[in-house]
Order: C-alpha cells, then structure tokens, then sequence
C-alpha cells in the first residue's frame, strides 16, 4: 500500500517536470526539470525491479546526458542579451493540438484495450545475472555493434566541435 | 500494487510532452531534451512489459539497454552539432538554420 503512494507521488513528479520541461519559459529551468524527470524515470525503473538499469539511467541521463545539455547550453548563450527571443514559434498552438490529440489517443487505446497479467500480484525479482546473460550472451552481436555506433559517434562529435586551424 | 495499465498512461504523457516540445520549441538544445523525454517514455514503457508479461526473459529491458546507448550516441552528436552552427552563424535557433531547406 505505502509503495503504491509512492509511486503516484513519483508519477506526478514525473509528470510536472515532464510538463516543466515543455512549458518553461527560461532554458535552464528547461535543463534542470529535464534531470528531475530522468530521474524520476529511473525511480519507477526501481518500482519494476529493473535496479540494474536504474543504475544506468541515473548514471547516464542523470549524469552525463544532463552535464552535456547544461554545457552546450552554456557554450551556446541562449539567455544571453541579444539572443533574447520567443522559445516558441509561431506553430505552438499547432504543436499543442497535435500533443493533446495525440495524448486523447493514446489514453483511449489504454484504456480501451485488456492487457494481460492484469492478475499479477507481485512482479518478480530480476536477478542481475539474468541481465548480464541476456545482454552478454543472446545479444552480444547487438552489444558489440551497439558499442561501435557509441564509439564512432563520439569521435564524430569530437571532430565536428573540435576548433580548426584558422578559425 | 501498482497496474501495467499506470506505467503506460504515464508513458503515454511524458511522451505527448515530448511531441509537443519538439514541435512548438524552436531553440536547438530544447528541441534536444524533448526528444530525450520521448526516448525515456519509450525505454518505460519497454521496462514495463518487460517486467509484468516477460519476466524470465527481460527482452524489454535489454531493448531499453540499447535505447540508451543510441540515445548517449545521438546527444553527443547533436550537441557537436549545435555548439557548430552557433559558431557559424551565431545562432540555436533551427528556424534559422535553414540553410538545406529548399
């Protein structure tokens, strides 16, 4: 009982700083409810027995993801005099038809449809080595191709923001 | 305990959030985090049947294990991105990066 008041407070955090992010009117606030958000997701990754990747999204969204946005933000100077304009274009009121279509949709396709294991009482513990045999063995092809695409996507970036010679 | 019919809704407005910061925001980096939202509401959702209707198997979960991994790959490349056009043109707006638009 106590872990399903929990969840609905960390669903409705989830849920305003998911709104915070769209709706703030200053980009850092965007950045900063953007890392309570993630976080929050990763809270309900708990909530699912997944500690494992938990871990990995506070490790990575939490952390590095969020350095990375607040840094380019800063390298970028968006709050900067001179560079103060509308966050929005003039296609918002479109964007917010189409987000709350889209949100009517969906809640009328889940609540429109039976899922199953509806009768689950209580989820069951994901051990750690299941994960590891899972990610390690069945999937070692997509994780080594995975750490590939991470690798030279990185190099790639380094490239595109290093300074050139001349510039 | 808490339904698989809860995660999904939550799912579903994080993601609708999502849509409409990528559609509404005209700045670069924000456009970036809405998109961030999005994958997060995909990676619950595929940790949420992963773990009511799969739990011997965890599909979900390694899919969501490479969600992340795209999404690390793809905010690194898109902040390089970024950090470029401002230095080029002084700018993170993407109405004015219009440059290859027809």
């Amino acid at each position: 009982m106590a872990t399903e008041v929990l969840w609905w407070i960390f669903a409705a955090a989830i849920a305003l700083l998911s709104a915070g992010v769209v709706f703030s009117r200053s980009i850092i606030h965007s950045a900063i409810f953007l890392i309570g958000s993630l976080a929050g997701v990763g809270a309900m990754y708990i909530f699912l027995q997944m500690e494992f990747l938990a871990l990995v999204q506070f490790l990575i969204y939490g952390g590095a993801v969020t350095v990375l946005i607040l840094l380019a933000l800063m390298l970028t100077r968006p709050d900067a005099p001179g560079h103060r304009q509308s966050l929005n274009g003039t296609q918002q009121p479109f964007a917010l038809l189409v987000g709350a279509g889209l949100m009517v949709i969906l809640f009328a396709v889940i609540t429109g449809t039976t899922w199953p294991g509806s009768d689950i009482e209580s989820l069951t513990e994901v051990p750690l080595t299941l994960v590891s045999q899972r990610l390690f063995e069945d999937f070692g092809a997509p994780f080594v191709i995975a750490s590939a695409l991470l690798l030279v996507a990185l190099v790639g970036a380094i490239i595109l923001a290093r300074q050139e010679e001349g510039e | 305990m808490v339904p698989l019919e809860n995660y999904l809704v939550l799912s579903a407005i994080i993601f609708s959030l999502g849509v409409y910061g990528v559609l509404a925001r005209r700045n670069a980096v924000l456009v970036l985090m809405s998109i961030e939202l999005m994958l997060n509401a995909v990676s619950l959702n595929f940790i949420a049947f992963a773990a009511y209707l799969d739990p011997g198997k965890i599909t979900g979960a390694i899919f969501a294990v490479f969600v992340i991994t795209v999404a690390a790959a793809e905010v690194g490349l898109a902040l390089a991105i970024v950090i470029r056009l401002f230095r080029n043109r002084a700018t993170s707006n993407v109405d004015e990066a219009a440059i290859m638009k027809w």
